[in-house]
């Protein structure tokens, strides 16, 4: 049997009325001023869909309760001794990342295409060039379209930022992930203030012409969680 | 290739947070992996199944079952 870890947060354990994955027991697994939140877990099972976005609002539910650092699914130990070994050997790296995402969020925004801004350089071949030609003429055609796409992203990127007004350090994006995808952007919010920074995510996203804008959250700091 | 639906978008996003992000501590293991892919599996089943059905429908699916 292993521990399939959910989140870490600081010790002393938190009374959390809470069951782990499939109505398991929720165990707390600690060392010095921080601890592990993890479910009882047969390597041999199969995780699914299901264990995911049950793992994902049990997080939710530890992160309501008190600061915590989203451990990345599907993480497991042997032991209780080797959990509490893993949190020990990165202990002062974990409590700094606890103390940068406590009492925050993260909102998520996605810009969808709407339309191909490379779309425009696009142009049908001329009939009478040689296969040669047309290959490096295709071939420009595409880099361009594709150098357009990702300068635009980039300006909806800055766009975002500037509206709002928030340092870098709490923001994190991707941009082009995908065909359709021009922006995937994460922001760190006071929690308290979540539902009124979502609604300007919103007005600010819904703002382009080119872009559609899907904005997620207030969810567990995912993208804040990293440990350097 | 149909275009990425809000709701997708949503989906997608959720889930590369729950297996791209988030802590990675020393010394653990990543377990079932096959299972894990499932999760992705599982929306690219979705997209391709609403393509197959664009298709036979004489609409804008066709193409293989991607992330977007």
């Amino acid at each position: 049997m292993t521990l399939l870890a959910h989140a870490i947060a600081p010790a002393p354990r938190p009374s959390l009325d809470a069951e782990g994955l499939r109505g398991r027991q929720l165990n707390w697994s600690e060392a010095g001023d921080i601890g592990l939140w993890s479910t009882d877990w047969d390597p041999a099972e199969k995780l699914d869909r299901g264990d995911a976005l049950e793992h994902h609002r049990l997080v939710e539910r530890i992160c309501a309760a008190q600061p915590c650092l989203p451990v990345r699914f599907g993480t497991a130990f042997a032991t209780d001794d080797a959990a509490r070994a893993s949190l020990e050997s990165r202990a002062q790296a974990l409590r700094a990342a606890l103390d940068r995402v406590a009492g925050k969020s993260e909102l998520a925004v996605t810009l969808l295409w709407t339309n191909n801004p490379g779309g425009a350089a696009r142009r049908p071949p001329d009939e009478g060039v040689g296969p040669g030609r047309r290959f490096m003429e295709e071939r420009r055609a595409r880099y361009l379209a594709r150098d357009t796409r990702r300068a635009r992203a980039v300006e909806l990127v800055e766009c975002l930022i500037a509206g709002l007004s928030v340092e870098r350090a709490l923001v994190w994006h991707d941009i082009c992930t995908g065909e359709s995808v021009a922006v995937s952007l994460a922001v760190l919010v006071p929690s308290e203030r979540a539902a009124a920074r979502k609604t300007e995510l919103e007005r600010l996203a819904s703002g382009f012409d080119d872009v559609t804008g899907v904005v997620n959250g207030p969810w567990p700091p995912y993208s804040f969680a990293r440990v350097d | 290739m149909r275009e990425l639906t809000p709701a997708d978008a949503s989906l997608l996003e959720l889930v590369d947070r729950l297996l791209h992000k988030g802590v990675v501590l020393a010394g653990e293991a990543t377990i079932s992996v096959a299972g894990v892919d499932l999760i992705y599996l599982g929306l690219n089943v979705v997209l391709a199944a609403v393509e197959t059905l664009e298709s036979r429908n004489g609409g804008p699916g066709g193409g293989s079952p991607r992330r977007s």
